[in-house]
This record gives structure tokens, C-alpha cells and sequence, in this order.
């Protein structure tokens, strides 16, 4: 083949922008440290990225609703552990009037205790995080008013905790301490201590008996109060076993994430080693080519001539 | 014969071998110029005699100075700068398209999308709260934002393709007078006898100039000419003749240029757009394969409305499973508490025409959805449309290219964008190094070597040197003849 000037220095020009480029892609990903930085670098991997960035977003959100749910729950379990304790004590008190004789300042005073008591547990069931009352329901206002009527609504304020998979943050305040909407018929007789139990109506149905000193009223009382203490327990331990849930969920999702995050990691992050070698292996291509044309494009017969 | 003879022929021989380094000269001279095919001279003894006894040639003639030329070769850096020049076009589109789906090194669309759900996730942990009904407009607005940004970077892509034309078309016609011009002098040059050689060198460039802009079909005739036809078969360039290819505003809102070739002549006659052919269709090859032309169009007419139609789905997609779900759901703007409004403007369903409902408030926004115990109007604690809404995030919609979620709908939007880049990317690389190939080929063939010429010229100079010489001896000779008279 017939050689001329022109061709190499053609060949010159093309072979060494073939090198800069090759060093620029490199020096692109050590800098940026990203393998990937538009999707024509490597289109397969790119949705691969785009897949994994998605599931780590919704994984993150996912994070957020359970520890939202998780706020909401540890307020709802800290006022049933106070309502707990004050039916405690109304039990106590029932128990110590089981006689029906006693004193008119013991049963004055047993009987104020048990007014103020309702009264907290009323206050209790108006608890709120921020403007929303936790034992509410969906409604919009305060859900007991002074005498314990219950106003809210029955409804679970469920948060999304991964696909398709929901739980409930909140426990029905008409339920817990009115057994049901409307009320549950407080028990006497046969039916005492039976559940659902209305707990405000039976601390009334308590006050009035005592007040009349009605033994057996007293006593079916006691009987109930025992199946309201049941019932503010038996909804502690449906809260804590969904905090449980919540937390179960929030470290497999922290699993998960690490996971997702490791093997995005891999497609993306730049391997420096790596990296490094070729750039130096570029280098020298590309410095050798440099010398070669300095060297080449020199070479004519012209200095020779005289 | 006589002494007279070898003046004869060492003056032929002079002239010679001055005609040589004549062309050795204008080889040096034309070493960098474009499309210069090298020359040489062609020497032949010029008839012999036999007048003294012996059979002896009487000096030496130029018979041709020759083009080194092949036309086959020619041909085929033609068609290849075509393709190559097309394909060169639509890589530079796509690269100024990927920047805004370049979802892997910034936040985009996918991520406005992402961000929209997550804002309704968070409102179900709070449907009353009026910090996440906020955010949620403003991350809607953003998402809305996205959209016009996207629907504007592309349209403004296929705009610049779309003023492109105009300069292109003016070139080609340009190109094409001067080939006509071209085609002018080489008859003059044949009618008289003279070597065209330098003006077919100028008809080659013009005719690969031509190639670039558009695709042509070349027939060389005898005399030398190049006549020219567009891919549709429409005459551009015809012996002396040539035609003006133009461009005229459509008929669409808003208008797009289309592309008109005049009749042929020199000069063409007057653009008149309503009789000269519009060739739209055609002038580009089949599927607007051919040269910047066909490149320009293709972006124009099929890429960017592609990636516009894919957007304008997502568009579609999301306003009206929101607004369906939006519209069964009550707000807290209560009491009562309204129901049916849409989140969407209900008109708009494109990239370009998405935007919130006029009427939408942050206490309109429907986080409720009336339950057994919660009936309507709800309360303002419902959150159950709010989770409706955010479950959309992961519901298959029906697209084009089958059934899919938001997010993977555009993650292989995305991944398409890529693979076009990536393939105009590799064919262009391809072409180029292909042209690259030929280009040497030709100018092993046809490039001047300085070497070569000095080689060259040494050579003819020392010829030029003897035939003085022979001159000098029958001088001399001559001298001595006449010496003898004396």
C-alpha cells in the first residue's frame, strides 16, 4: 500500500483522539466514582439502578410510616398502662365496699375516689399526638365528652408497612372503654363480668350501687370491674404485639435496604484498583503514540536535499 | 538527418521533463488540498525514423497528464458519508435528550413520581395534618413541573432539528449550483481539448459535499458532467441545469417547515410553494436514512414525538387513576366536607398540558373515603383514600408496551433512551472509522506523497539537466563543423 503524509498524520489524529477518549471515560468514572453516569454508558445496568433505587425510596418511606405507627402505638400503650393502673384501684375500692357497712366518710370518699377516677380514665381516652386524639377514630374532635359519651369512630388508622401489607395504629377508644358502639349493656346478675364490658358505664352502675348500698349491685360491680381491668390488658397486649410487628418489619426492612444498597453498590461504584491500572496502562499507550508522531510526522526527504 | 535533429530531440526532452516538473509542482502545491487527486505525466517516444540507416526514436513526448482516480472508491465514500452523516445527526440529538432522563446521576421524573406517592403515604399516617397536605401539593406541583420541563427540553430538540432544515436545504442547493457551474466548464474545457482533470477533482468534492447534506444518486456521463437525483427519483442536478431545494412553512399549528424542490434550470425557476413538489416523504431515503437531511428528520418526525408519546402516556396514566380515586374521596374543607373534585385538571392529559385543578386547596385534597362507621361526609381523621392513593405507586397500568407500574414504565423509558444512544453511539463510531478506512484507501490511491514529488522532481531535473547538456555537446559540435569551413 502507497503511504502518504496525509495518511498518517490522518491515522495520527484519529489514533490519538481514540486515546483521549479512552482516558476521559476513565477519568470520568474515577472522579464522579460512579461505573454508570448516563443511561448510553451502559443501558442494562441503568434500569437495574433504576430498579434498585426505586425499592430503596419505597423502602425508606416504609421506614418512615412504621416509625410514624410506632409513635402512635407507644402513646396509645402508655395511656392504657395509666388506664391500667387506675383500674387497679377502682377494683380495690369496689372490693373494699364488697361489705355494703361501712362508714359515711369511707363511703364519701370511696365514692369521690371513684368519680375522679372515671373521670381520668374519660381524660385518658381523650389523649392526643399533636391534633389528632389517638383513641378517636377518624373523627374530628375530641372523642368522649365529660360524661364519656363516646363520639369518635370505630375505624383502624391503618399505615402502609411494606406492599400490600397493613397495620392498624390506633385502638378504638368507643370499644376499649364502652364496649362497642352504642354501649355495651352493663352486666348484672348472670350477665356480670361478662365481655365487652362498658367500663364508664359500670363504674356509674358501681357509684350508684354503692351510693344505695345495694350488696348484689356492689358485687356484680366487682365483677365487672374485674372484666374492664381484663379488657384494658387484653388491648395492651394486641398494642405491644403490634409493636412487635412494627419492629420484626423494621429490621428485615433495614436487611433488606443494606442488601439493596450493597448490590447497587456494586453495579455503580467504581473498583479505584481497577481503575487505576487502566489509566496508567492508557497513559503509557497514549504518551507512547505521542512520541511516535512527534518522531514520524518529522521524518522528510527535504532534509536531506540540497 | 543532421546535428539539427539532436537539437530536435533534446528539446523534446527539455519541454518534457519541464511539463514534469510542472506537475510535480502544482502536486506539491495541492499537497493539503481537499479532493486533489495526484497527476502524472505520461512519457512516450515520439515516432520513430529511420532516416540514417538505424530506427531511432525523434525525442519524447507528453502524452497524457494523468488523474489517479478510482471511481469506484469514489462512489462508495459517497454512499458511506451518507449513512454516516445521518447517523451522526441523530447521535447528537440523543445526546442532547439523555441529559433529561439521566435518572442515574440526578433526580427526574421518576423520582417526582416516587416522591408524589410517597407524599400520600405520608399523609395516611396524618390525613389532618396540614404540613403533609402542603407538602403533598407542592411535591404534585413539582411532579407537574417535571413534566412541562421534559415535554419542553424535547420539544425544544426537535425545534432546533425542525430550523436545522433550513440551513441544510440552503446548502444543498448551493452545492448544486456549483456543480452545475462545474458541469459548465468541464464542456468548455472538453469542447476545446483541454485536461478537466482539476475540475473533476472540484465535481468529487461537490458530489461528496452533496452526500453529506442529503441522499443522492450520481450519473457520471462521458463529457465529464454529474447529474444528480434525490432518493425519490426528483432531479436536483442536470448537466448545466440545476434545481433549488427549499423550505416552506406547513399548513400545521404551529407550522413545520416542509421541503420543496423548484424546477430545474440556470438559474431555477422562482420558488413558487404551491406548484413545486413538496418531498418531504422521500428527500430523506428510505426511513430517513440518508445524510444530515434524513438524520434531521427522522429527529424531528420520529424520535422526539416517540419519547413525547411515552411521557404523554405516563401523563395520561397518572391523571386519571388520581383523579378517579381523588374524586371518590372527601376533603376536610368541611362542614360538609366536599367530595368529587378532581386532583387533576381533567383536560390535561399530556406531558405539555398536565397541571393541578384549578379548584384544588390543600383541604380539598380527599384523604377520606367513607367507611361503615365513618359514613360521608368523613371525618377528618379518614385516611383511607389516602391509602387508596398511595397504593397506586404499585398498580400495573396499561401501557403500550404492556402492562407495568409507574416507576418501571419509565425505568425502561429511561433504559430505552440509553440503548438508542448507545446504538447511534456504536454505528456512528462504525461509520466513521469505515470512512476513515476509505479515505486512506483513496488517498493511497490519489494523495500526494511529498517524497514521492521531491523524488520525483530530482529526477526530472536531472533529465532537464541532461537534455541542456545534449543541447551544449551539439553546440559544440556544431562549432566544430563549422570550424572546418573556416
Amino acid at each position: 500500500m502507497r503511504i502518504t503524509g496525509a495518511m498518517t498524520a490522518e491515522n495520527a489524529i484519529y489514533n490519538l483522539q481514540q486515546g483521549r477518549s479512552a482516558m476521559e471515560t476513565l477519568q470520568e468514572q474515577i472522579s464522579s466514582g460512579s461505573m454508570v453516569n448516563r443511561p448510553s454508558d451502559d443501558p442494562l445496568t441503568t434500569r437495574q439502578l433504576l430498579d434498585l433505587q426505586n425499592q430503596i425510596s419505597t423502602g425508606e418511606q416504609y421506614s418512615s410510616n412504621i416509625t410514624k405507627g410506632e409513635l402512635l402505638l407507644n402513646v396509645t400503650n402508655t395511656a392504657l398502662t395509666s388506664m391500667s393502673a387506675m383500674m387497679q384501684q377502682v377494683k380495690k375500692i369496689a372490693g373494699d365496699m364488697a361489705s355494703g357497712t361501712v362508714d359515711a366518710s369511707t363511703k364519701a370518699g370511696a365514692l369521690s375516689n371513684l368519680t375522679q377516677l372515671k373521670n381520668q380514665l374519660i381524660d385518658l381516652g381523650n389523649t392526643q399526638i399533636g391534633s389528632q386524639y389517638i383513641f378517636g377514630g377518624f373523627a374530628d374532635g375530641q372523642p368522649f365528652d365529660e360524661f364519656g359519651a363516646f363520639t369518635g369512630t370505630n375505624d383502624a388508622l391503618e399505615v402502609e408497612i411494606a406492599q400490600g401489607s397493613r397495620v392498624a395504629t390506633n385502638i378504638s377508644g368507643g370499644s376499649l372503654l364502652r364496649g362497642g358502639t352504642p354501649p355495651a349493656t352493663v352486666g348484672a346478675g348472670a350477665t356480670a363480668g361478662n365481655s365487652p364490658t362498658d367500663i364508664v358505664g359500670g363504674i356509674d352502675a358501681l357509684i350508684a350501687a354503692i351510693t344505695a348500698n345495694d350488696k348484689t349491685g356492689i358485687s356484680d360491680g366487682i365483677k365487672n370491674m374485674k372484666a374492664a381491668a381484663d379488657q384494658i390488658t387484653m388491648s395492651q397486649t394486641d398494642v405491644a404485639g403490634r409493636l412487635i410487628r412494627l419492629d420484626n418489619m423494621k429490621s428485615m426492612l433495614a436487611n433488606n435496604q443494606n442488601t439493596l444498597k450493597s448490590i447497587y453498590g456494586e453495579l455503580q461504584n467504581v473498583d479505584y484498583a481497577r481503575a487505576g491500572v487502566e489509566l496508567s496502562q492508557q497513559t503509557t499507550a497514549f504518551t507512547a503514540a505521542l512520541s511516535t508522531t512527534a518522531k514520524l510526522t518529522q521524518l522528510s526527504l527535504l532534509d536531506y536535499m540540497k | 538527418m543532421g546535428i539539427s535533429s539532436i537539437f530536435d530531440i533534446a528539446s523534446s526532452g527539455i519541454a518534457a521533463q519541464r511539463l514534469a516538473i510542472e506537475v510535480a509542482g502544482e502536486n506539491i502545491a495541492n499537497i493539503n488540498t481537499p479532493g486533489y487527486s495526484r497527476q502524472q505525466v505520461v512519457m512516450e517516444n515520439r515516432p520513430v525514423s529511420t532516416a540514417n540507416g538505424f530506427a531511432l526514436g525523434t525525442g519524447v513526448q507528453i502524452s497524457a497528464v494523468r488523474r489517479s482516480y478510482d471511481g469506484m472508491l469514489q462512489q462508495q465514500i459517497v454512499d458511506g458519508n451518507s449513512t454516516y452523516q445521518q447517523n451522526l445527526t441523530r447521535q447528537q440529538a440523543l445526546e442532547q435528550i439523555q441529559p433529561s432522563f439521566n435518572e442515574v446521576a440526578a433526580d427526574g421524573l421518576g423520582k417526582a413520581v416516587e416522591n408524589f406517592f410517597s407524599s400520600w403515604q405520608d399523609l395516611s399516617t396524618n390525613p389532618s395534618g396540614s404540613a403533609e397536605r402542603q407538602a403533598l401539593l407542592s411535591r404534585s406541583q413539582i411532579l407537574v413541573d417535571t413534566f412541562h420541563q421534559m415535554n419542553t427540553s424535547l420539544n425544544t430538540v426537535a425545534k432546533t432539528a425542525d430550523n436545522n432544515l433550513v440551513g441544510i436545504t440552503a446548502e444543498v442547493t448551493d452545492n448544486a449550483r456549483n456543480l452545475a457551474l462545474v458541469n459548465t466548464q468541464i464542456l468548455a474545457t472538453h469542447a476545446v481539448g483541454g485536461n478537466s482533470n482539476e475540475l473533476l477533482d472540484q465535481r468529487d468534492l461537490l458530489l461528496q459535499k452533496l452526500s453529506d447534506k442529503v441522499g443522492i444518486t450520481t450519473t457520471l456521463a462521458s463529457d465529464g458532467t454529474a447529474s444528480v437525483t434525490l432518493a425519490g427519483g426528483e432531479d436536483l442536478v442536470q448537466g448545466t441545469s440545476y434545481a433549488t431545494l427549499y423550505t416552506s412553512a406547513s399548513a400545521a399549528v404551529p407550522p413545520v417547515n416542509e421541503i420543496r424542490l423548484s424546477g430545474l434550470g440556470n438559474p431555477p425557476p422562482v420558488n413558487n410553494k404551491v406548484s413545486d413538489a413538496n418531498i418531504s416523504a422521500t428527500v430523506g431515503g428510505t426511513g430517513n436514512s440518508l445524510g444530515q437531511l434524513g438524520g434531521t428528520l427522522q429527529v424531528r418526525d420520529s424520535m422526539v414525538p416517540a419519547y413525547l408519546a411515552k411521557l404523554d402516556e405516563m401523563a395520561s396514566s397518572i391523571v386519571s387513576a388520581v383523579n378517579t380515586a381523588h374524586s371518590a374521596g372527601y376533603g376536610v374543607d368541611g362542614p360538609p366536607a366536599t367530595t368529587g373534585n378532581n386532583f387533576f385538571a381533567a383536560a390535561g392529559t399530556t406531558s405539555k398540558s398536565i397541571t393541578l385543578d384549578g379548584g384544588l386547596t390543600a383541604a380539598k385534597i380527599a384523604a377520606g373515603f367513607a367507611t361503615a362507621s365513618d359514613p360521608a361526609p368523613t371525618s377528618s381523621g379518614n385516611n383511607v383514600n389516602a391509602l387508596k392513593l398511595a397504593a397506586l405507586q404499585h398498580n400495573s397500568f396499561s401501557f403500550s408496551t404492556g402492562s407495568a407500574t409507574l416507576s418501571d414504565f419509565y425505568s425502561s423509558v429511561v433504559g430505552g433512551v440509553g440503548i438508542d444512544t448507545q446504538g447511534a453511539q456504536n454505528v456512528t463510531a462504525q461509520g466513521a472509522s469505515f470512512l476513515k478506512q476509505l479515505n486512506a484507501l483513496r488517498s493511497s490511491n490519489s494523495g500526494v506523497s511529498l517524497d514521492e514529488e521531491l523524488t520525483n522532481l530530482t529526477q526530472y531535473q536531472r533529465a532537464f539537466q541532461g537534455s541542456a547538456k545534449v543541447i551544449n555537446v551539439a553546440t559544440e559540435m556544431l562549432d566544430t563543423v563549422m570550424g572546418l569551413v573556416r
